[in-house]
């Protein structure tokens, strides 16, 4: 009986922030009489917040390598996009654009990492001084108006416009009439589904080989529950327009950086260098490189959330990015990366930029003046943390 | 060996240089405007609130590179108050000032508890008042002005944080200008070879008699000029005041005091300062209130400098404080750093931006300058340092 309360309270320190997650979306779902949750709206939270998963995720390598931010990628993604925006419209092909684009974000990314990795320059002057400059390049690029952009092709594969979904093909090739459901969302979504659990199966299974005792019913709560949430996603989704185009490229994006930080060299190293940089030093590892990959890594991603953010808007103003840096580092906080470095998890920080989206959008629906939906984010932030902090104090 | 020494002490006041040598550059860009009179007003006007937000931002920085994120929100919230509460409510002045101050400390005492005690890492503690507190501070302004910004505050507001002390006409030379910059030259080289005596009674190791000669002349000859120029633009601006007092009592606290000290400790190693007996908690919790205070003093210099409260007040001042310190040579991971230092950081930076807007360069171009010069300035500093070891 005392184990099982031990396990049970276990359980809650250990997903503070996931229970945060529902009861938030429970509270907002009630106030608003259950239309955050209509297909439409969430098909909004995902168009709306892809950036944000896109720059959290390459933060929160930036935040593991020892609490180091990047207060550019606001800028950057205005420049990137500024960019890329005036070469279509000087008709430029739309593929050399995103190229033109992503590799803006790349070597702006590498240009900081390199004064931060080989001169030890902080990396808050480093990034601040990109904040200024960029945002700066990115009005002349402009020349201080809004450039749109009308390349449908363009706009459709990154999440813009109204046809911004992966066309329904398997309908199409099976030849059915109905439009609803999306089929080949559908599809998309048990294919996760399966995947996810044979890969659960796997752990579980290399766990026992190695003689790893972890409780079996955790995982398949935790299984279960995550497959439930991606299929309950699916069927919202498709009962609307279909799968948005943002979240393939979130997916992706997420996919890789969780494959990073768990399975990679690389990824050990970022939570070494965090941790004890002198002791990874010390153990060789070149602790210079790892800053330098995760500093080029968030460039890299602020040019490609630059490309969703001006395909979401079909153009660019000169003011579009601003603040981008803080709901990137605000996800990764809640989410749990310490402020310190060394620890934080993708999955983490999912649910942190989930959980702020959630509190924007229902806001919004609510009809919260904006002034006030900042307070309210504040006070979220920091209830959120103090719970975590606490909870984890707890366990102690 | 002389040459040794000069080039090492170049290297030791890297920033200092750099700061010259950027003023050059601007002089001879703008034909000698930066060095008019009025230009050092404007200086001292523009960059006040750097200045103050600066020694509170050192205090937490020392403790280990903590950092206020929510200062310059805090500004825009706080004017919103004083706005509130002078213009529309019609309070005295007194009492306004009074209930101003008292929000920050209320508000600094439960930022300080929450990072020293809850242990809440001030990154994010900070974050939060930084987002809800510019929203709030708007929705304020405009529920009580149609037009977003109250104003304009009670003239013996604005007497006690901007404006001149003694004025007189701009050309004329302001005498007590000019008699408070001779009695602050000769202070400081009084202070610089007592020192030196003190140094060499007790048997520590101290400057040179051409080293003190020198540090003094250089200190002397700067405020000669400042308060020449400035008794020429119409008088001591009353904000130089603040800013002089805040800036001599936080360089006292750090070098000369015990809880000063512990400042430095904590940041160097705050598991061994704990176990020699230092109260860390409270450290962490002075550093934040601390802050407050001064954002509270820096809201209402801010607040009478543009008679008006808005809702773009204070907007990027955790930047402005941050780089300032930053660029002064205060340690990102804590444990160094100097008054006297963000002192040149922050100047260097007001002469930058001050420079740039006198050669009317677009607005663009001088974010992206300003970008540039703030890294450059940094890898110098860092370069020099670097051979020097």
């Amino acid at each position: 009986m005392e184990q099982k309360k031990l396990n049970l309270s276990g359980f809650f320190q250990k997903y503070t922030m996931v229970i945060a997650l529902v009861v938030v979306v429970a509270f907002f779902a009630i106030q608003t009489g259950g239309k955050t949750l209509f297909p439409g709206n969430i098909n909004n939270l995902i168009n709306q917040n892809g950036y944000v998963f896109v720059l959290a995720a390459g933060m929160l390598l930036c935040i593991l390598t020892g609490g180091n931010i990047d207060l550019s990628v606001g800028s950057v993604v205005c420049f990137a996009a500024a960019v890329g925006a005036v070469l279509m419209k000087s008709g430029t092909n739309m593929w050399i654009a995103v190229f033109a684009m992503l590799a803006i974000g790349l070597a702006v990314g590498t240009f900081q990492g390199f004064w931060i990795a080989k001169l030890h320059v902080p990396a808050f002057i480093a990034t601040l001084s990109g904040m200024y400059a960029f945002r700066g390049l990115s009005n002349v690029v402009l020349g201080g108006y809004m450039v749109p952009i009308t390349d449908e092709g363009f706009l459709q594969l990154f999440g813009g416009g109204a046809k911004c979904y992966v066309p329904d093909f398997i309908r199409t090739m099976l030849g059915i009439e109905a439009t609803k459901p999306n089929i080949t969302c559908l599809t998309f979504g048990i294919l996760a589904v399966v995947i996810y659990v044979l890969m659960t199966l796997r752990k579980i299974h290399i766990q026992k080989k190695l003689n790893i005792h972890q409780s079996i019913v955790g995982t398949v709560i935790t299984t279960a529950l995550i497959s439930a949430v991606i299929i309950w996603l699916t069927f919202k989704l498709a009962s609307h327009k279909g799968l948005p185009t943002v979240l393939i490229w979130i997916c992706l994006v997420l996919g890789i950086y969780q494959y990073i930080t768990t399975k990679t060299a690389m990824g050990r190293h970022l939570y070494a260098v965090g941790g004890n940089e002198k002791a990874t030093a010390l153990s060789g590892v070149k602790t210079r490189n790892v800053y330098w990959f995760a500093y080029a890594s968030i460039g890299l991603m602020a040019g490609l959330a630059g490309i969703l953010t001006a395909a979401r808007a079909k153009g660019i103003d000169p003011t579009y990015g601003e603040g981008y840096e803080m709901d990137a580092i605000a996800s990764c906080f809640i989410g749990g990366a310490s402020a310190y470095g060394g620890t934080g998890k993708v999955s983490g920080m999912i649910i942190g930029a989930v959980l702020m989206g959630v509190i924007n959008q229902g806001m919004g629906i609510m009809g919260v003046d904006s002034n006030y939906q900042k307070v309210v984010k504040g006070i979220v932030l920091l209830v959120a943390v103090i719970f975590d902090v606490l909870s984890k104090r707890q366990k102690r | 060996m002389d040459k040794k020494v000069l080039v090492s002490t170049l290297k030791k006041n890297a920033m200092l240089v750099v700061l010259v040598l950027v003023y050059i550059f601007f002089m001879i860009l703008t034909g000698g405007g930066i060095f008019k009179p009025s230009s050092f007003a404007a200086l001292i006007n523009q960059n006040a609130y750097v200045y103050i937000l600066g020694c509170g931002m050192l205090m937490c920085m020392l403790t280990g590179g903590n950092i206020d994120l929510s200062c310059g929100a805090f500004v825009c919230l706080l004017g919103a108050f004083g706005g509130v509460m002078m213009v529309i409510q019609g309070w005295g002045t007194g009492v306004s000032i009074l209930l101003v101050l008292l929000i920050g400390i209320a508000y600094g005492c439960g930022l300080g508890a929450l990072v020293a005690y809850v242990r809440v890492p001030p990154w994010i503690a900070t974050l939060a008042g930084y987002l809800a507190f510019r929203g709030l501070g708007t929705a304020i302004l405009r529920e009580n002005s149609s037009t977003g910004s109250i104003g304009p505050f009670p003239q013996d507001f604005l007497d006690i944080f901007s404006g001149k002390i003694f004025k007189t006409a701009e050309g004329e030379l302001n005498l007590p200008c000019l008699i408070v910059g001779i009695v602050a030259a000769a202070l400081v080289v009084l202070l610089v070879f007592r020192t030196r005596a003190v140094r060499l009674k007790k048997g520590y190791e101290a400057d040179s008699m051409g080293a003190a000669a020198a540090k003094s002349g250089i200190g002397a000859a700067a405020i000669l000029l400042v308060m020449i120029k400035l008794a020429f633009s119409g008088g001591i601006p009353t904000v130089l005041l603040w800013v002089a007092g805040i800036v001599l009592l936080y360089s006292f606290i750090t070098s000369k005091t015990t809880i000063g000290r512990h400042f430095y400790v904590v940041g160097g190693n705050i598991e061994a300062a704990r176990l020699s007996g230092v109260n860390t908690k409270k450290i962490m919790f002075l550093a934040y209130l601390n802050m407050a205070i001064l954002t509270s003093i820096s809201a209402m210099t801010v607040m009478a400098r543009f008679t008006s409260a808005n809702a773009n007040a204070g907007k990027n001042f955790e930047m402005d404080a941050i780089s300032a310190c930053v660029v002064g040579g205060v340690s990102a991971s804590g444990g160094a750093g100097s008054v006297l230092g963000m002192v040149i950081g922050a100047t260097l930076i007001g002469v930058i931006n001050l420079g740039m807007s006198q050669i009317s360069l677009d607005a663009n171009y001088q974010r992206v300058v300003k970008g540039f010069v703030l890294l450059a300035a940094v890898v110098f500093d860092i370069l020099s340092k670097k051979k020097q070891k």
